[in-house]
């Protein structure tokens, strides 16, 4: 029902500015809450004066209750309104010439009710991350990153056009490395945000591209001149070839953020970090961030079938894979992984099939389950080690449907290819990072040896070393202290 | 010749801008200070600094128009004041300010804090100036504090030999070149042979200077043995881009539009862009690793000059600036952290965070700053030059992409090999000192700030690509009517 259906004419014309206010106002709120406990939390810190643990969550949690409080009020507004799109335009950022950077939001039947709850479950994790980590070495830098994912989550799903996406988008590549790395001094927990943010940076060259597709293609980065209508029905509003292109540049770097093959090791990797950031990260959020975008940009998926195709294809090749890996994993966080990417597998094959609803609430609810699970996994195995000390050992295991229908040789084989993930990383690493890496570093052998000689040396040839000069320099420094 | 009341005011503070780092170092020079260089420096800086915003503001108020004096010859007048120079003196100041706050002491000894002003004096002078002439004779000053702090550098000798392979044939080319523009001015259209070699010298001139591909080896070399302040002083103010501004834009179609040599120069720069960034990824030192960014993001400028839109070319301004900053502010932390461990091997995981955890996270910040992080300056610089590469030619806009993605994952497995891993230390915390943390305060806010809001700066840099592209400019001011062409 239009709230504007029960009032009079005249009144109307005076309430439609007011509501659109309102809704613009809770959006910004949304939006401006998790920012500003960034802020909050980070000047103090890079000042050298970090808050108390007690402020410190206090704060973030006030941030996230904030935003989830004004969703769940625009949520109330557009549910009245029918759930029709409200575009929110907070000005021109910059602009050169034809290129323009608007800041635009929309509220609409997708957005709202995604941030509520994204917003909602930030919240809980805060709480839990409170106690989790007290005393915890980098308790700021945890909740100090919690804030930027939340503000980078909120600008991505809040986001009215394709600039604003990236710029979210960018966000939660950021903190999600940095708290893969969180426990800086583990060197696997360095490495994993390593690929992790390798793979980030590589699938980013499609939404960027992307992007600057559709400033090509329509002048602008506004979804409204993409499409139109309300979600789940809007229409495409450019060429289908145009839709193709973009469609497949989207799926590209939804592929990254979401784990799907062949850019999936990364996933597993990244349970190194602290138990909450992996729920909310790996189990929620991020993991799904890549098919909210698909989602947001379904008219254009609708007119490109081939994008489609290749979206259930990659979703059912996903799932199958995840399944037969997370089946032999001998540790939970593991497992709990490669569930998920099991599960964000499913999802994509649903959007590539065109189940937009079926698929957001399968995001939902997934999210839901899998970060419980997560947050709790650490105490369910010491449960499970008490239980077994009980029992005097293992529990029993259940029935399993393909142990009892597959023959042993097909059974072997399928646990070797499980056990080495399918062979995935080890093709990635062999046919692609490892020739690329061996030939870049033969060229920065050639450059230093080419260097030295035209410092009047003779060359000392070592794959990838120093120059000559630089080490006399590297001992001169090592020789003084500090002032 | 006659100056109103705000002219003689933008004088003097073009005076001091360029005069208190000069009189610093002569004064450094001639040994008759006997109190420690550093604050004679960040006196001198900051007081150049505190000129340039002026020259900046009354700038400004002049409603943004290009102020010139003296006499004009061939391209530019003696001194020419324009939205790059309004933007660029600071710049540099600021830049110039920050290495002499943050230089370890033992670094700081009166003859190298001499050549460290001396440099930044020379540059400022050089961004005031359009004088072909001018020009050539500051291009010469600029090297040589370089090429002497090289060469006393302990074990400096290969690189001051490698530098000075690099610099003499660039400047004898740039001699040349503008003398034969000069004599055959190729904006002028009964322009001849003379003219065009001119103009293809320069070019050369300005690749050996700007150390793009093949003759970029004094690039690196020079980060990995010579004092960071040297090498940022040598490399950030981009003394080649001023060049190629002032001297190849605007000569083809008679004034109006590119020069063909800056556009083959562009295409040698896109390359050098992403093997810089490439070859950064392999690194096995920090140093290695910041000259290879240092000059992939130099050869992105210079990528961009070349652009026919103004959007482009504003886009290169604002990687100039951004990148920068970034930079120097990459540079300083690493210089704090060499004073107080060695030399940062990227081989294997040094484990520094514990050590100094504050400058673990201006190095990431500034990394971040550096590859496009939104809310930075360089979010908005990536954004329009590649957006601008995209427009004119979908290759070069791949490129550019490819070396912004390269970088990227160039400074983040820097960051987590420096402070990630076991422990390193097992002694006293090396806890950042306050004059490092103001600095790089400073750097940093000014990344964030003109990243938040970028307008106004955008608003200028494209004003003066467009006065530099002929481009007709809005009434009320605000940037290029309508841009040259669009595909």
């Amino acid at each position: 029902m239009n709230l504007l259906d029960v009032t009079t004419l005249g009144q109307s014309a005076l309430e439609l500015p007011t509501t659109h206010d309102a809704v613009s106002l809770l959006v910004i709120t949304q939006l401006a809450a998790p920012a500003a406990t960034l802020v909050a939390i980070g000047v103090p810190a890079v000042l050298g004066r970090p808050l108390s643990e007690r402020l410190t969550t206090w704060l973030v949690g006030a941030g996230f209750s904030i935003g989830l409080l004004a969703g769940l009020a625009t949520l109330c507004v557009l549910s009245l309104r029918g759930f029709a799109p409200e575009a929110v335009h907070l000005g021109t950022w910059f602009s050169v010439g034809h290129h323009e950077a608007t800041i635009d939001l929309v509220a609409d039947g997708l957005s709202v009710p995604y941030v509520c709850f994204s917003t909602g479950l930030c919240a809980l994790v805060n709480a839990f991350a409170g106690k989790y980590l007290h005393r915890e070495p980098g308790f700021t830098r945890f909740f100090l990153l919690l804030a930027l994912f939340g503000t980078g989550m909120n600008l991505m799903v809040l986001a009215g056009s394709i600039d604003v996406l990236f710029a979210g988008w960018e966000f939660l590549g950021i903190s999600s490395t940095l708290l893969i790395g969180f426990f800086h001094d583990r060197t696997n927990a360095a490495k994993a945000a390593v690929r992790a943010f390798i793979t980030y940076r590589i699938c980013d060259v499609g939404l960027l591209t992307a992007g600057v597709m559709v400033h090509r293609a329509v002048g602008s980065g506004d979804f409204e001149r993409l499409f139109s209508g309300a979600w789940p029905n809007g229409h495409c509003l450019v060429p289908a070839t145009t839709a193709t292109v973009i469609s497949l540049l989207l799926v590209f770097a939804a592929m990254g953020k979401s784990a799907q093959v062949p850019f999936s090791n990364w996933l597993p990797m990244a349970m190194e970090g602290p138990t909450p950031s992996s729920a909310i990260f790996y189990g929620a959020l991020s993991i799904h961030a890549g098919a909210y975008v698909l989602l947001r940009c379904e008219s254009l998926l609708e007119a490109a079938p081939v994008a489609r195709l290749l979206l259930v294809l990659i979703g059912v090749g996903t799932a199958l894979h995840a399944a037969a890996v997370g089946r032999v994993q001998t540790d939970l966080k593991s497992m709990l992984a490669y569930a998920s990417m099991t599960q964000a597998g499913i999802i994509f094959a649903e959007i590539g099939l065109g189940l937009r609803v079926v698929a957001l609430v399968h995001i939902v609810s997934h999210a839901i389950l899998r970060s419980l699970q997560i947050l709790r996994s650490p105490s369910a195995l010491h449960d499970r080690h008490e239980l077994e000390a009980a029992l005097g050992g293992h529990p029993g295991g259940g029935k399993s449907w393909l142990r009892d229908n597959l023959p042993p040789a097909a059974q072997a084989w399928l646990y070797r290819v499980s056990l080495e993930r399918g062979f995935e990383e080890m093709a990635v690493m062999r046919l692609i990072v490892g020739p690329i890496w061996r030939l870049l570093q033969r060229i920065a052998t050639a450059e230093q040896a080419w260097t030295v000689w035209l410092g009047g040396e003779k060359p000392a040839l070592r794959v990838g070393g120093p120059p000559m000069f630089g080490r006399r320099i590297r001992s001169r420094a090592q020789s003084g202290g500090e002032e | 010749m006659n100056l109103t009341a705000p002219q003689d005011l933008l004088l003097v503070m073009l005076g001091i801008t360029v005069l208190a780092p000069l009189a610093a170092a002569g004064w450094m020079a001639s040994g008759l200070s006997n109190r420690s260089p550093r604050t004679g420096a960040v006196v001198a800086m900051s007081l150049s600094l505190l000129a340039s915003l002026a020259v900046a503001w009354q700038w400004h108020n002049g409603h943004g128009v290009p102020v010139e004096f003296g006499d004009r010859m061939g391209g530019g007048a003696f001194i020419d004041i324009d939205g790059v120079t309004a933007v660029l003196l600071p710049y540099m100041a600021l830049v110039g300010l920050g290495i002499v706050i943050v230089a370890p002491k033992r670094f700081l000894d009166a003859p190298a804090t001499a050549r460290t002003l001396a440099g930044v004096g020379a540059t400022l002078a050089l961004f005031s100036t359009a004088h072909p002439l001018v020009l050539v004779a500051l291009s010469i000053v600029t090297v040589l504090p370089t090429w002497w702090s090289v060469r006393s550098t302990p074990g400096g000798s290969p690189t001051a030999r490698i530098l000075a392979l690099a610099m003499v044939p660039a400047l004898v080319c740039l001699t040349a070149g503008t003398l034969l523009m000069l004599c055959d001015p190729p904006w002028e259209k009964d322009c001849g042979m003379v003219g065009a070699t001119g103009g293809w010298l320069v070019a050369a001139a300005v690749l050996l200077r700007k150390g793009i591909i093949p003759v970029h080896s004094w690039y690196p070399a020079l980060f990995c043995a010579a004092p960071m302040s040297t090498s940022l002083v040598a490399t950030m103010p981009q003394v080649a881009s001023y060049l190629a501004v002032r001297l190849l834009i605007g000569h083809a179609d008679h004034g109006q539009g590119v020069a063909v040599e800056l556009i083959v120069l562009s295409q040698l720069a896109l390359v050098t862009a992403v093997y810089g960034a490439a070859l950064a990824l392999v690194q096995r030192e920090l140093r290695g690793l910041i000259g290879m960014l240092a000059m992939s993001q130099s050869a992105l400028v210079l990528a961009g000059l070349s652009g026919k839109l103004p959007m482009e070319l504003s886009g290169a301004f604002c990687v100039w600036i951004s990148s920068g900053l970034a930079l120097t502010g990459i540079g300083l932390v690493a210089w704090a952290l060499e004073s107080r461990a060695g030399p940062l091997s990227l081989e294997t995981h040094q484990g520094r965070f514990r050590d100094s955890p504050m400058l673990a996270a201006f190095f990431l910040l500034f990394g971040l700053a550096c590859i496009g992080l939104p809310g930075t300056l360089s979010f908005v610089a990536d954004d329009l030059i590649v957006s601008g590469s995209l427009d004119e030619q979908l290759y070069a806009g791949l490129l550019v992409i490819a070396a912004t993605v390269l970088s990227g994952i160039a400074v983040m497995r820097a960051w987590f090999m420096i402070f990630g891993g076991p422990e390193a230390v097992d002694g006293p915390r090396h806890q950042i000192l306050p004059r490092e943390r103001l600095a790089l305060t400073v750097l940093l806010a000014t990344l964030f700030v003109l990243g938040i809001n970028p307008a106004p700066l955008v608003r200028v840099l494209d004003r003066a690509a467009g006065h530099l592209l002929g481009v007709p400019v809005q009434a009320d001011g605000h940037g290029p009517a309508e841009p040259p062409a669009h595909p």
